[in-house]
């Protein structure tokens, strides 16, 4: 077993481990129904009312769902993750909500159970169903509402429990923290790569992943590499936190609005125009698109995800590469979060034509493209094993029918996924980082 | 009063009182809600080209989705062009809207509508079959969703029914006209209270999703 994948398979158990150990006093089942309501209520808009109201119950959004195509089963059809939600909406907000309560049944503690399972372990919230619906109903914000009524009726998994947990009371995750930020960059220090900490005013202020610093420093290094060839004033702020803002995949919303404050705070301190977020899918969402909601206020910063970043100053002629020799070709995986959540196509792809490698696209690609079946926080979610590893073979499938000679992707959570999957089903094809593969590169 | 009589007069009245109230009592509760607000910075905001883009772009997505769905896609647009081929272009329907309307207009020859309700028939019949056997279909059926099904079926059936004049254990062709009308009816009423109101909401859906995804910098 590679060394990364042995890591991965160790951080899968600890969090296993950990959640065990996680006390929770158990709600009564009225009440957790009751709060699941509650969240329904609020976050429920016109918006979703009017996708709600507008499905046909045609079933084409599962054909697109890799976890119902990897198994055939109905259950995984992507608007039945939501059916709580639809049910609730049927019956107490949507007009003619009374006459439906004469026939429909309300939400039983039995159904929280039930998707329960379903929007933890069989959904990434990768948004592809989002781009076939005939109805034109977005399916995946909806399952974000899913994951926060479960969270909130304290039914999420055990696991998630536990870093929500640590996040709200520690403010680390898994255990990383500014300690070992700092560590880390004593090391690359070490090797000749300054890494600015925490300095107190910087133009950019770069964010840290826990799951780089445990498993990718080359990541970080390759970031510094960057930053600094551009001879940029950027630092990274050891007290913003974790860039994952993991709890925005936990469905735990106090914790992800914690974590997400404390990013903002520290980038407005350091009176930053720009806030840089690493290859992190979820983080980069989570900042991009939730951080102004969270604080109230539109964020006095651009934020970008590194892919973004490098690719347009790629683009701009600022920051310049070699080549690399002639004959390489890669596909490039879009992270979901990045691309169909973010619209980030074709600065990577920018990077990687500067490269001069020839790029093969999967059949699904940019906004169509699979997600690697590890989004969301499933790729540390063992009772979802099956389920992924399902996912991740039609991933396998369709980067293999490029002949491509890497996957290249800009997501440490991509990354991990794949990387594991691969061991898993004995997959050679060499997975790269596309900030590393610049860095290894640069003019 | 007879069947046919009802049928035409008040029935007809009736339902088509009960679809308006119902379809605007449905749209405009629904419209109301309130949508939130999104402090987060668009990366695109020319909102109105990607909403009006996406009310026709949902209608041919891209082939690596397209694939899986072809049968459900093709059969979905054949029945309901019959359907409504079969409803405005039949010759004896003319009139019934004239009478309403005012005016007419052209027709198809009647076998050609024939052969067109027939198919559309048969593509309905699949699709319950479908619904009854596939596993997706089984999943997420509801009884809203038998019900919009019969109640469009229905209506052929009895047409199909009074235009051979073929009398069914005994019953006269004026009642099966009137049965006939009286389908439709039953249609117009369940209407509003059911999944047939996509008719109403799959366009402003559809530009939702083009706006919301607008904001991200995705054309859907
Ligand atoms: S594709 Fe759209 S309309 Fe069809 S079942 Fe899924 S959500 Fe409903
Ligand atoms: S968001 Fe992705 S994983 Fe979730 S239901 Fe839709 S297609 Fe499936």
């Amino acid at each position: 077993m590679s060394a990364v994948a042995t890591d991965i398979q160790r951080l899968r158990e600890e969090l296993r481990d950990r959640g065990a150990t996680v006390k929770t006093t158990e709600l009564p089942p009225a009440e957790r129904v009751a709060r699941v309501k509650e969240v329904f209520a609020r976050r429920l808009d016109g918006n979703m009312a009017t996708y709600l109201e507008t499905c046909l119950h045609c079933g084409m959004c599962a054909e697109v769902c890799h976890f119902y195509e990897a198994t055939g089963e109905g259950k995984y059809t992507p608007i039945y993750k939501v059916e709580p939600l639809r049910r609730f909406y049927r019956r107490e907000l949507a007009p003619m909500g009374w006459l439906r309560k004469l026939v429909m049944r309300d939400i039983t503690p039995a159904d929280l159970d039930e998707w329960q399972k379903l929007v933890y372990d069989a959904c990434t919230q990768c948004a592809r169903c989002d781009m076939i619906c005939p109805m034109g109903i977005q399916i995946s914000p909806m399952i974000a509402v899913m994951r926060e009524a479960i969270a909130e009726a304290g039914m999420q998994p055990a696991e998630n429990k536990a870093l929500a947990k640590e996040v709200l009371e520690k403010g680390t995750l898994m255990g990383v923290g500014p300690e070992d930020y700092r560590r880390v960059a004593a090391d690359l220090a070490a090797q000749g790569i300054v890494v600015p900490l925490d300095k107190p005013k910087a133009r950019v202020v770069m964010l840290m992943s826990a799951m780089d610093a445990m498993l990718f420093t080359s990541a970080i290094a390759a970031t510094a590499k960057i930053m600094n060839r551009l001879g940029l004033d950027w630092t990274f702020r050891t007290n913003a936190g974790d860039a994952a803002v993991f709890d925005w995949t936990s469905g735990d919303e106090r914790a992800k609005a914690a974590a997400l404050r404390k990013i903002v705070a520290e980038t407005v301190d350091a009176g930053a125009s720009t806030l840089i977020v690493p290859e992190c899918g979820h983080g980069y969402a989570a900042v991009r698109w939730d951080g102004a909601n969270v604080v109230g206020a539109e964020l006095p910063f651009e934020v970008l995800s590194i892919s973004e970043f490098v690719g347009r100053e790629i683009e701009a002629g600022r920051l310049k590469v070699k080549p690399l020799p002639a004959g390489k070709s890669v596909t490039y995986h879009d992270p979901c979060k990045i691309g169909r959540w973010s619209g980030v196509f074709e600065e990577p792809r920018s990077a990687l034509k500067a490269l001069g490698v020839e790029i093969r696209e999967m059949e699904s690609h940019a906004k169509t493209n699979y997600c690697c079946g590890g989004g969301a926080g499933l790729v540390l979610n063992e009772r979802a094993n099956k389920l992924r590893a399902g996912a991740f073979h039609i991933k396998m499938r369709e980067a293999d029918a490029t002949g491509a000679g890497s996957v290249v992707t800009a997501c440490g959570h991509c990354r991990m996924t794949f990387i594991a999957g691969a061991q898993h089903a004995n997959w050679q094809k060499p997975i790269e980082s596309l900030v590393e593969l610049v860095a290894a590169n640069l003019a | 009063m007879t069947l046919l009589e009802f049928a035409r007069g008040p029935g007809m009245q009736w339902a088509l009182v009960i679809f308006l109230v119902g379809v605007a009592w449905r749209l405009v509760g629904t419209f109301l809600i309130a949508r939130r607000r999104d402090l987060s910075k668009p990366k695109g905001t020319a909102y109105v080209k990607a909403g009006a883009r996406s009310m026709i772009m949902r209608s041919i997505p891209p082939h690596e989705l397209e694939k899986n769905i072809q049968f459900q896609h093709l059969t979905g647009y054949a029945w309901h062009l019959g359907f409504f081929a079969t409803l405005l272009l039949f010759g004896p329907h003319v009139p019934f809207f004239q009478q309403f309307l005012g005016f007419g207009w052209p027709t198809l020859p009647n076998i050609v509508v024939l052969v067109i309700a027939g198919f559309t028939l048969a593509i309905l019949i699949a699709l319950v079959v479908r619904r009854i056997i596939h596993p997706v279909m089984r999943q997420i059926s509801t009884l809203d969703d038998w019900i919009a099904v019969f109640l469009v079926i229905i209506p052929l059936v009895t047409g199909f029914l009074s235009y051979a004049h073929i009398g069914v254990m005994g019953v006269r062709y004026e009642t099966l006209l009137g049965l006939h009308i009286l389908s439709i009816e039953a249609l117009l009423v369940w209407f509003p209270f059911s999944k047939l109101m996509h008719l109403f909401f799959t366009f402003p859906s559809r530009y939702q999703i083009g706006v919301s995804m607008e904001r991200k910098g995705v054309k859907a």
